[in-house]
């Protein structure tokens, strides 16, 4: 009975320095103490081996039940110790600055091309691309510009300057193509409107962003560079109407839904009729005005289809085109369109 | 173009207000720039006058007055004492303001009533009409000012108009002139075009001004007097003199005068406005000449006439080169053989179309004048004025295109106005050199066709209307086509389309619906190359990167660093120097995109661009789109603890960034090729190369001189990629591989290698060993210092095994991982620590 007895004060005493335990190292301590591998009490279950037949059925109840007691108990003292571990010694301060990762800001200029694209698809307009460095023939005369006129002059058109090529005896420039045409930097997207006519036959849905160049002086509504859209769409009866219902629904996409359009007739040699496109909104309102001209727009003349080698007596179209910047300088009221070439992050991250 | 209400009315009648006519003008292609009122700031204040004068009872200064305004009388208070009964005065009439002085709101006059009494109106002190600074009491007018005159007339002050700028498309030079645009509101209201005769001065009696005395009997017919020589009719194809004798050089009357003001043109002498006051009413630049100063003229004293023709020529030809010109502005222009001069038979008279000359110049003593309409070619005409840099109303307008068939009409009417305002009689007859008047212009037009382009249904006969109210003629219709002959003002109608363009803008654009398209679906090889750059874009924002958009042009210096002098495209005509250049690589722009927020105290950037760069090959310009990468300053946004916090951005980093962009985006296997030695740019570099040749782009550091050129202080570390390339060779297929039921076995390694040892050689063995059911390998640590030798690294792997099938055993496993291990003690020297 000896034994029995003996099971009593160890499990009191285990019971009662596991409830002791102030942290999970001493609750370890503990439990290496009392049921570690040389524990007092395993060192009672390995006595249970040498009692008699009559006595073990009864000791291993009492010392299982024991055992089993305590094991719960480191369990559960565990458990409590190790929530109160976690738990942090300061109460948080939530309204401490996070660890933050940063996300990148799209360009201002590339979310308004993003939005014009999306809109232009859709009604069902791919997106086109034409070369940047242009021959006069494509940025000019097939676009039924006059020879001698302005546009065309080294005052507003950037050209490339010639150089010779020593491996050929006669002058070759690098500011001429093949054929002796002139290279410039070309002066409005329209250029890709025949590079596009002379690769795919009829018929065209296609817008074209990108850049354009004219020489005008930096200053606060001019950089050399910046960018245009375009918006070409030729088929079989293609009407001014047509031209008029595309350009409300682009500018309600891009300005909000009650926008105003008006056209106004007016004059540019790749269209006829032509028209300048002002649109009204809140957003005019603000700068105090009625109408703000917005786009430039016309049905392409068939001088132009000629060109490419569309029968102008079968196909029609309209194109449009409008600055990206002057979008973007209206919806956000940026006033100086040399900001977005700065990359200043504080510019940048207001977008 | 400026022109004025008032002036416009002369010519065609229209009822509507001034605000109506900017906004049917703008709605008819002439844009209105600008609307300036003239006049009219004393409207609603008329002469009065005072019938009684009785005192307000119960006031010490105000008296209440009966006022005789010219259609009856009505009650006024007023509190001047300077008047009575009798007097004449400025009364200000209820609903009218008075004028506002600079930076105040103009003060209306409204029925008021002033103790009990009401005022129907106030009379005027000479402050508040702005007449003066200071007043003591009312304006008191002579006797014999008008009672019911406006108080503007009463002052002699021109009644009010109307002043617009208009916008004047270039195709359109017939509306450089009042009457063009006198036209157009004719076309738009139905009205008739009253358009001034200038018959009467072909009768003989009429030839002189009213006072008959001076219709002297001998005046020689204008043939007598003048030959007109055309040497280049190419570019001159029409010239028309006239001759006004005895003409008497003065001002302008002040109607004139007044006109030619309010459209921004200064009064010179009588003579000079009327040619100026024609071209501005017609469109048509004319010239006059004192008759006397050209060359081969009769006089008493000289004989220096012209011995073949007996009177002096006009000879229109091209200078000489190297002949020198002044012209009226004082100017002298070496001419070249290009330039068309008019001249006499020793000397230059004008330059064609741009300016007179000095020698033949208008002047007090002028008697005779020799009027000069003639017609110039457009492109010749800009050549002169560009390189003269003389710029006129005449070269503007010639420039433009005139209206060849307007030349003798400008010249009768010019002939009319200046007998009328400087006297003098008109030689008779005309010289009109016009060797070959052009063919009048016919278009036909399918009433179909502008249905069809413009989306609607306007009946043939409306159709016709609308250009039969633009001056042109029906020659024929029928009921699907007319043929339309085109009157020489509009330059601009060459086809069909032309045409229709017209019916579109007299119809009014306004009217027509929108629609939206139909049909075709929009196709371009192009489209899907946009939406992948977009994703590289997305791609890059989300690895934290800000998106910059440099300037294409560069300085010739800027380029050098990123590219060689002959492979750089320069500009013929640059705007300075700082922008000659197209950019050779995306990265000066970065590097200055980071000096810029250096500037402004930010100097930790992370950005990209996306862009197309320049190159040439001999003469070949070649465009390719790249990617380029920047980083600099402090790795991590700020935050207020942590070991990590200072961190700063390395070549790692960088590379991290490439590699993620390049896995997620379908480029597989990217070798990095450090390169032996420093470039213009990198301090250390590599390049990046797909499939072991492809070059696609490099990345390194930044030559810490140039940094410190941009005022960078940290490491710049810069990647640039060929996105063409990159797009190319996109892997876009995706398969997707059963994820692996069974445990994976992980294996650490870490051994001793030589300093010179890569991880790509590391890499290189661990693919050469073949390792059964190899998995993954991964770099977990690299290590020097304690217990290493200096020339050594310690660098540590884990090897991770697994099999799709069945779970590893131990053996397999070990066999496998030892064999891998030997291989690399084997080639690699490798120490393999415990």
């Amino acid at each position: 009975m000896s034994f029995l007895k003996e099971i009593e004060p160890i499990t009191s005493a285990a019971a009662a320095d596991l409830a002791a335990a102030t942290d999970l190292a001493a609750l370890e301590k503990a439990r290496i103490q009392y049921l570690g591998t040389n524990g007092e009490f395993t060192a009672l279950l390995k006595q249970l081996g040498r009692l008699s037949k009559e006595e073990r059925p009864e000791a291993g109840k009492v010392i299982n039940r024991a055992k089993a007691d305590l094991e719960s108990a480191l369990v559960s003292r565990r458990e409590e110790l190790e929530l109160a571990a976690s738990l942090p010694k300061e109460p948080t301060d939530f309204t401490l600055p996070g660890r933050r990762r940063s996300i990148g800001k799209l360009h201002p200029l590339t979310q308004v091309t993003e939005e014009i694209v999306r809109s232009f698809r859709k009604i069902g307009f791919a997106v086109a691309d034409g070369p940047e460095v242009e021959d006069d023939y494509h940025c000019f005369d097939a676009l039924n510009t006059p020879p001698d006129h302005p546009a065309r002059d080294s005052q507003d058109t950037f050209f490339l300057r010639s150089t010779a090529v020593p491996s050929n005896a006669q002058q070759l420039t690098c500011g001429a193509d093949r054929t002796g045409n002139p290279l410039l930097l070309r002066t409005h997207t329209s250029s890709v409107q025949i590079r596009v006519m002379e690769k795919q036959p009829p018929p065209v849905r296609i817008i074209v962003p990108g850049r354009v160049y004219r020489r005008d002086n930096a200053d606060a509504t001019h950089n050399p560079t910046f960018h245009q859209v375009e918006g070409l769409y030729v088929d079989r009866n293609v009407t001014v109407g047509d031209l008029k219902g595309t350009v409300e629904f682009v500018f309600k996409e891009l300005m909000g839904p009650e926008t105003k359009i008006r056209f106004r007739p007016h004059y540019f040699s790749y269209t006829e009729p032509s028209f300048e496109i002002d649109f009204a909104s809140s957003l005019t309102r603000k700068m105090g005005k009625d109408w703000l001209e917005i786009a430039g727009c016309g049905m392409v003349h068939p001088q132009v289809f000629e060109k490419v080698g569309y029968d102008p007596e079968v196909w029609t179209g309209w194109a449009f085109g409008f600055g990206i910047e002057r979008i973007a300088m209206i919806r956000y009221g940026i006033n100086d369109i040399r900001l977005f070439y700065e990359n200043d992050l504080r510019f940048l991250g207001q977008f | 173009m400026k022109v004025t209400l008032n002036w416009l009315k002369q010519y065609v009648d229209f009822d509507w207000t001034p605000e109506e006519l900017a906004e049917r003008l703008t709605m008819l292609g002439l844009e209105v720039e600008g609307v300036e009122k003239h006049g009219g700031e004393f409207e609603g204040i008329i002469v009065a006058q005072v019938v009684s004068r009785d005192r307000v009872a119960g006031s010490d200064k105000l008296s209440v007055c009966r006022v005789h305004d010219g259609k009856g009388e009505r009650q006024v208070i007023c509190g001047a004492q300077n008047f009575k009964a009798g007097d004449k005065v400025a009364l200000i009439l209820p609903g009218a303001s008075l004028p506002a002085k600079p930076g105040e709101a103009p003060f209306t006059i409204k029925v008021r009533k002033v103790m009990g009494v009401e005022s129907h109106g106030m009379l005027c002190s000479p402050k508040e009409l702005g007449l003066a600074d200071d007043a003591d009491g009312i304006l008191i007018l002579p006797d014999d000012a008008k009672v019911g005159q406006s108080f503007a007339e009463h002052l002699g002050r021109a009644g009010s108009d109307v002043i617009y700028d208009l916008e004047i498309t270039p195709n359109r030079p017939d509306l450089n002139s009042v009457i063009g645009i006198a036209r157009e509101i004719a076309a738009l209201t139905g009205n008739s075009l009253r358009i001034p005769s200038v018959d009467a001065i072909d009768e003989p009696s009429a030839a002189a001004s009213s006072e008959s005395k001076n219709s002297g009997p001998e005046c020689p017919a204008t043939e007598e007097w003048i030959a007109i020589q055309l040497d280049s009719p190419d570019l001159c194809p029409r010239y028309v003199a006239r001759i006004v004798q005895g003409i008497k050089i003065g001002p302008s009357p002040s109607w004139m005068r007044q006109t030619l003001e309010k459209v921004g043109i200064r009064s010179i002498s009588n003579v000079v406005d009327v040619t100026n006051f024609v071209m501005l009413e017609c469109g048509q630049p004319l010239h006059a000449f004192d008759y006397h100063l050209i060359s081969g003229v009769r006089s008493s004293e000289a004989n220096s006439v012209d011995k073949s023709t007996g009177k002096p020529t006009i000879i229109v030809r091209k200078a000489s080169q190297g002949e020198k010109f002044v012209t009226l502005d004082n100017r002298e222009h070496t001419l070249t053989d290009q330039e068309l001069l008019i001249a006499d038979s020793s000397k230059g008279i004008a330059l064609a179309g741009i300016m007179g000359g000095q020698n033949t110049e208008i002047n007090d003593e002028t008697v005779d004048v020799l009027i000069e309409t003639a017609c110039f070619h457009p492109a010749n005409i800009r050549a002169t004025s560009k390189r003269l840099e003389l710029r006129t109303e005449s070269s503007y307008r010639f420039e433009r295109g005139a209206d060849i068939g307007i030349a003798d009409w400008a010249s009768r009417r010019c002939a009319a106005l200046i007998l009328k305002t400087a006297g003098g009689h008109l030689a008779p007859g005309v010289v009109d050199a016009f060797p070959n008047p052009p063919k009048p212009k016919e278009i036909r037009l399918r009433y179909a066709k502008s249905n069809d382009l413009l989306g609607i249904t306007i009946e043939p006969a409306e159709q016709n209307r609308l250009l039969i109210s633009l001056a042109l003629d029906a020659v024929s219709s029928n009921a699907t086509e007319g043929t339309f002959r085109v009157p020489t003002h509009r330059v601009d109608l060459k086809r069909e389309i032309d045409l229709i363009e017209e019916i579109c803008r007299l119809y009014g654009i306004d009217k027509i619906p929108g629609t939206t398209p139909r049909g075709a679906i929009g196709e371009n090889s192009f489209d899907t190359v946009h939406d992948q750059l977009a994703e590289v874009r997305r791609m890059m924002t989300a690895l934290g990167l800000n998106e910059a958009q440099g300037q294409t042009l560069i300085s010739d210096n800027a380029a050098r660093l990123v590219s060689a002098e002959a492979e750089t495209v320069f500009l013929a005509h640059p705007l300075s120097a700082d922008m000659n250049a197209l950019r050779p690589s995306l990265i000066p722009g970065l590097l200055n995109a980071f000096s810029h927020n250096l500037h402004h105290r930010n100097s930790d950037v992370a950005g990209f661009e996306i862009g197309r760069i320049f190159s040439k090959n001999g003469n070949t310009v070649t465009e390719e789109r790249h990617l380029a990468i920047a980083l600099t300053g402090l790795r991590k946004p700020p935050f207020w603890t942590g070991d990590d916090r200072t961190g700063k951005f390395d070549i790692f980093d960088l590379k991290g960034l490439v590699e993620e962009f390049l896995e997620q985006f379908g480029i597989p296997r990217i070798a990095w090729i450090r390169r032996p030695d420093p470039t213009t740019l990198f301090v250390e570099s590599a390049a990046i190369l797909l499939g072991g040749k492809l070059h696609l782009g490099e990345i390194g550091q930044l030559q810490p001189a140039l940094a410190k050129l941009h005022d960078l202080r940290d490491s710049v570390l810069i990647a640039q990629l060929n996105l063409d390339e990159v797009l190319a060779r996109r892997n876009r297929s995706k398969t997707f591989k059963p994820i692996a039921p069974y445990p994976s076995v992980r294996r650490d390694v870490a051994m001793l290698v030589p300093e010179s040892t890569t991880h790509e050689s590391v890499a290189s063995v661990v693919r050469q060993s073949k390792a059964a059911n190899l998995e993954k390998t991964e770099l977990f640590d690299v290590f020097r210092g304690k217990n290493v030798e200096a020339s050594q690294k310690s660098m540590a792997y884990a090897f991770t095994y697994r099999h799709s099938d069945r779970t590893l055993t131990d053996t397999e496993v070990n066999t496998a991982h030892e064999k891998l291990v030997a291989l690399l003690k084997q080639k690699l020297g490798a120490v393999v620590r415990d």
